[in-house]
């Protein structure tokens, strides 16, 4: 277990130090949150529609383009010069593969959102930090569904010929629940509702992400084997 | 038996089966419209209910087996629970299709509007996602072998998303409820209407059945071909 | 009784269409393939 973990953390601290280097899909994701905050700014009209009815979805919007633009970008290293090949033929083991593959995807989106967050409650005017604690936990939970979910669809997608055309479709009916959950537990926590009326949407993130990042580890293993 | 006679065969029954079962439909077709009596409340629309609900049924039925063969297959590795799988997505993106069409039709006479995030409705709306998800991924991979691992991961993974969209859409419903000015759900139908409805039921069953099997024959059938192609141009 | 007569027509045509469509699509596609 221990093995697994540390293989898996190699792995990911890879990814992640490939992805420093050469910054393109983070700045593309930042870009992007930039553009869609002043893009709603300038689209309402602030007395007719509030920050807190759009707030919320914009915000899952971003974090959700953020987490394809790395997804997309995950295995599309592996892809060029076959370097694929090499992982599986080392000794890790493919659980270890696809744990530190998410693992690098949520650094990725997690940084994303680390940056994109206050730039929300800065624009948007939203009441972040009260709520801060509940939402850094419903963000966590929301990205491990996607990423766990979009990792798996991502190692499949990539031996497909329009792969980032691929994953959108993969992905998408598989987005509404982690996704709906976050955006409603988001709008009721900006909106000053006390925690225990999100209990059930909770209860549905959680779920999913058992349900799925326990499928994805049994499944993945099909995904890659030769 | 060949495998291509034996699909061969499959090809020809299932087509005598789709035949019998779309003349079944014309008899629905005609009993709905003629001789089953109209509901007051919502007229004439209320009928299109007869050829909805079974569509509906039969989609949901497809999904369900495709789910059934992406297990079977990861399991034995047998390529016939594939290409069963893969003519049950086809088959039911039809049936899908339908309910997409015509719930809508009805929809706009009983809501007012085209579209509303009505439970059933948007989960059959996911379903058509994830069915066209499987059939676009199918024609992206060429490789036999890892085109059908790729689909029963799809395919089972499509199926548990079913039970996590209903509960996100009924949370969501409970808590926006509709603006119904009537409420289709489950009327308890008089005796007619619900002869009517066990037909179409039957009927539509039945011709799901025969589609099915035929275009698993075909898909056998192109197998088999490719097969003999391959083994005539290494001899 | 409200008029909804014309929807569902629409709704009854365009099902026969759509069922229609696939079995001669899928008759047809078999047919090809025995030659």
């Amino acid at each position: 277990m221990v093995e697994l973990l540390r293989v898996a953390w190699a792995i990911a601290a890879k990814d992640v130090l490939l992805e420093f280097r050469s910054r393109t899909a983070f700045v593309s994701a930042l870009v992007f949150t930039a553009l869609v905050l002043a893009i709603f700014n300038f689209a309402r009209d602030p007395t007719a529609v509030s920050a807190l009815d759009l707030a919320p979805g914009i915000l899952w919007i971003t974090f959700t383009f953020a987490a394809m633009l790395g997804l997309n970008r995950a295995f599309g290293l592996e892809r060029e010069n076959r370097a694929l090949d090499g992982l599986l033929l080392s000794p890790a083991s493919r659980t270890a593969i696809y744990l530190g593959k998410v693992l690098a995807n949520l650094v990725f989106v997690g940084s994303v959102e680390a940056i994109a967050l206050p730039l929300f409650a800065l624009f948007f005017n939203v009441p972040v930090l009260p709520v801060l604690g509940p939402m850094v936990l419903v963000i966590a939970l929301a990205t491990l569904g996607f990423v766990a979910v979009g990792t798996l669809m991502s190692s499949m997608a990539v031996n497909t010929r329009l792969a980032e055309l691929m994953l959108p479709v993969l992905l998408l009916p598989f987005l509404v629940p982690p996704v709906t959950s976050a955006v409603q537990i988001t709008a009721r926590l900006f909106a000053g509702r006390p925690f225990s009326e999100v209990g059930a949407w909770l209860r549905l993130l959680v779920g999913y992400d058992i349900i799925f990042v326990a499928a994805c580890i049994l499944f993945f293993e099909s995904t890659i084997e030769e | 038996m060949t495998p291509i006679e034996s699909a061969e065969r499959a090809l020809r029954r299932s087509a005598v089966w789709i035949l019998v079962s779309l003349l079944l439909l014309a008899g629905v077709y005609v009993r709905a419209l003629v001789f089953t009596p109209a509901e007051m409340v919502q007229g004439l629309a209320q009928k299109i209910f007869y050829i909805h609900a079974p569509s509906a049924w039969v989609a949901f039925l497809a999904f369900g087996i495709v789910g059934v063969t992406s297990i079977v297959y990861l399991l034995l590795k047998d390529p016939r629970a594939d290409l069963f799988a893969a003519s049950s997505a086809e088959v039911g993106m039809v049936f899908t299709t339908e309910v997409l069409i015509t719930g809508p039709i009805w929809g706009k006479t009983i809501w007012g509007t085209w579209w509303t995030w009505d439970a059933r409705l948007t989960l059959t709306l996911f379903l058509w996602f994830v069915m066209l998800a499987y059939l676009v991924l199918r024609s992206a991979v060429h490789e036999p072998g890892q085109r059908a691992r790729y689909s029963a991961v799809l395919g089972i993974l499509g199926a548990l998303l079913v039970p996590f969209i209903h509960v996100s859409v009924y949370l969501f419903r409970t808590l926006h409820p509709l603006p119904v000015v009537l409420k289709p759900g489950r009327p308890t139908l008089p005796g007619s209407m619900l002869v009517t409805l066990v037909c179409a039921f039957l009927t539509f069953t039945l011709f799901f059945g025969a589609l099915l099997w035929h275009r698993y024959a075909l898909a056998r059938l192109t197998d088999a071909r490719a097969h003999a192609d391959a083994e005539r141009a290494d001899a | 009784m409200p008029e909804t007569g014309g929807f569902m027509v629409a709704a009854y045509v365009a099902a026969a269409v759509i069922y229609l469509s696939y079995a001669a699509y899928l008759l047809g596609k078999s047919r090809q393939k025995k030659r």
